[in-house]
């Protein structure tokens, strides 16, 4: 096998060992290893989609956690707000749909549920279960929230279409500070800190094959964000390979020169804005459906931090490594929680693990810019590059004399 | 045939009047030469050509397409293609990707063979295939300058302006440069070079156009540029002691 066709090979064997895992892992502790390998694959999307963002176009954004946090929250107060009813009930905002209603509750905030109610818990109290309302098909808010993530994006996109390197920074970490403290603010709709409570992904539990999983399962959200991550890839990889990946990388080495040979860089900006903050936002979305509740710390910088770590570690120009990176890292760090003791001192590790974490981010960034995991990787696929071009040089002859007109061949219109 | 039509151009920063009424024509695969002191507007002028810097009054239009108000990436498209003061390729994409933009941004299809080909040839021109897999920034300096060129083969446009090609190289890869610069000449496409290298720009050009401090002050062959009066008083005159080391014109730049 070719020294190039190692780091596809590796790849299959990831791919085949994640989908086996749940079925053949038997050691302790299912469900939380399970709940890791969960959160790393929303950390691996996230991170792989701001690779995009960062290192393949240059737009070092600290707004990615902002936009996942759109999703989760355009589809939390999707499902919170909207119900569909047979019956009219008189008292919340409501629409003829079909043979139905769509009802729209009013919000109500997070001020005692059991003095004040909203419209539609009145109105089925005064029908006593005599009307069935149904919920919103989750799957409805996800794409929601995903489309709501890419408006933002494109909002943001033309923005920032001016600002470069630390101004951009600086926009996006303002531009998510914003948000939380308005989702914090906005206690009415939102419920402020304490967070909206999503229905569970498949809130009627699912059946694959003949096998019945409840809706606590962890199996069926395993695969869920396992193939959204594996379609995230795809998509991303597809993107790299294409002009749009060839024209983003020009435009983070040089935009004005990429605009003097016919780039149209506003346009590949503002895409490449708005394709990342469409996954970080189906990401964000899935997984508060996945954990059921979404608060605004979950947008807070230092999960953001998270991802940017996670991705620089592992090599923010290469979005495998990042995705790969992302899933090592939350293992490692959930591994990393056992405190243990040394004659009579106690180390916490459940703090302590940060500052390993932080320390490993700092000897990253010193000593291998491009990341482990991306090194490791070009070394396997560019390794051959220099061999190839000393031995065409010896063939070849110095390059710095002009060849003579007769003995040029191939020559360009 | 290829047109060039500037009339009336003027650019302003601020107080500073960088381009006053520039008007000139190029007609055809003409060589031309673009010199001046420091300051006088060299650079300003083709970024407005380029459009990158709009002009505050003027037309400027590219084989009957006015092209003064369009984005730098329509300009190019439409024909007028141009290099940096400082070179500017991009550094962390190979070679090859190097000259695959361009080509991409006409619209050229990304699979089959046609753009590769394409590209092998343009490197085969400069005899550097075989630095084709390598990162841009691997290469010399003088290399890098013959890369910005082969990006411009590859845009393929019917006017090129070279800002400066001559800067910060060796005598010997001066010479190289000089060389391709006739041959890619020689394949129609009309050339403005800016630089202060008066030896190879006269030996080089068949006109030359003069500016000072925002006016075109000279539109002529070489032998009546070198003996105007008001020339060798506004630039040649000034230079004939430091002739060969003036390399960099930092001023007018967006």
């Amino acid at each position: 096998m070719n020294r190039q066709h190692v780091p596809h090979a590796l790849g299959v064997a990831i791919v085949t060992f994640f989908v086996a895992f749940p079925f053949v892992y038997t050691g302790g502790n299912y469900d939380y290893i399970m709940h890791i390998c969960i959160v790393g694959f929303f950390y691996a999307i996230l991170a792989s989609s701001w690779s995009m963002l960062a290192g393949y176009a240059g737009q070092f954004s600290f707004g990615h956690m902002a936009f996942m946090g759109v999703g989760a929250y355009t589809t939390a107060l999707f499902c919170h707000y909207f119900f569909i009813s047979p019956e009219p009930t008189g008292i919340c905002t409501e629409f003829a749909l079909g043979g139905n209603y769509l009802i729209i509750k009013n919000p109500i905030g997070v001020t005692s549920t059991t003095l004040t109610q909203d419209c539609l818990a009145q109105a089925m109290e005064k029908w006593d279960g005599a009307v069935a309302i149904t919920r919103m098909p989750v799957w409805l808010g996800v794409i929601f929230g995903s489309l709501v993530g890419g408006v933002f994006g494109l909002l943001i996109g033309l923005l920032v279409l001016r600002l470069r390197a630390a101004y951009l920074a600086l926009f996006t970490l303002g531009f998510s500070e914003i948000l939380r403290a308005t989702i914090s603010a906005e206690i009415q709709i939102t419920r402020g800190q304490a967070g909206i409570e999503l229905p569970s992904l498949f809130e009627n539990g699912i059946t694959i094959a003949g096998h019945v999983f409840s809706k606590t399962d962890k199996i069926p959200p395993y695969f869920v964000m396992f193939f959204l991550l594996l379609g995230c890839l795809v998509i991303l990889y597809w993107l790299s390979r294409s002009r749009f990946g060839l024209f983003v990388r020009a435009l983070r080495e040089d935009q004005d020169a990429a605009a003097a040979l016919g780039v149209n860089t506003t346009r590949y900006k503002v895409l490449v804005f708005v394709i990342t903050s469409m996954m970080a936002a189906l990401a964000g979305a899935v997984q508060a459906h996945y954990v059921t509740i979404i608060t605004p710390n979950n947008l807070m910088i230092l999960q953001m931090s998270l991802v940017v770590a996670m991705a620089v570690i592992a090599g923010v120009e290469n979005f495998v490594a990042a995705a790969i990176g992302a899933i090592l890292i939350e293992f490692t760090l959930e591994m990393l929680r056992t405190s243990f003791t040394i004659g009579d001192v106690t180390i916490d590790m459940t703090l302590w693990r940060l500052v390993f974490f932080g320390v490993v981010l700092m000897l990253t960034l010193r000593f291998a810019r491009n990341g482990l995991l991306a090194t490791l990787i070009d070394y396997f696929r560019r390794g051959h590059v220099a061999a190839e071009t000393v031995a065409r040089h010896k063939e070849r002859g110095p390059s710095d004399s002009v060849p003579s007109e007769a003995g040029r061949q191939g020559a360009p219109s | 045939m290829i047109e060039l039509a500037v009339s009336r151009l003027n650019k302003r920063f601020g107080g500073n009047h960088v381009l006053k009424n520039v008007s000139f024509e190029v007609k055809g695969a003409e060589m031309i030469g673009l010199i001046g002191p420091n300051g006088a507007g060299k650079t300003t002028l083709t970024n407005v050509l380029d459009g990158a810097v709009k002009p505050n009054s003027g037309t400027v239009y590219l084989n009957g397409k006015r092209i003064d108000q369009l984005p730098s990436f329509e300009v190019a498209k439409t024909g007028l293609g141009r290099t940096f003061q400082v070179t500017r390729s991009f550094r962390r994409m190979t070679v090859l990707e190097n000259l695959y933009v361009p080509a991409l941004a006409l619209g050229k299809s990304h699979s089959g063979d046609e753009v590769r080909q394409q590209a092998m040839e343009v490197l085969e021109f400069f005899t550097m295939e075989h630095l084709r897999n390598e990162y841009a920034r691997a290469l010399s300096g003088g290399q890098q300058k013959l890369l910005e060129l082969g990006r411009l083969l590859m845009l393929d446009p019917d006017i090129i302006i070279l800002d400066e090609p001559f800067a910060g190289v060796h005598p010997k890869m001066m010479e190289v440069i000089y060389e391709y610069i006739r041959r890619v000449n020689e394949r129609g496409k009309a050339m403005i070079i800016i630089s202060h290298q008066m030896d190879s720009i006269f030996a080089l050009c068949e006109r030359l156009l003069v500016l000072d401090y925002g006016d075109l002050i000279a539109d002529d062959v070489p032998e009546a540029v070198k003996n105007d009066p008001v020339v060798i008083e506004a630039y040649l005159g000034a230079t004939e002691d430091r002739s060969g080391t003036g390399q960099n014109d930092a001023a007018g730049t967006t």
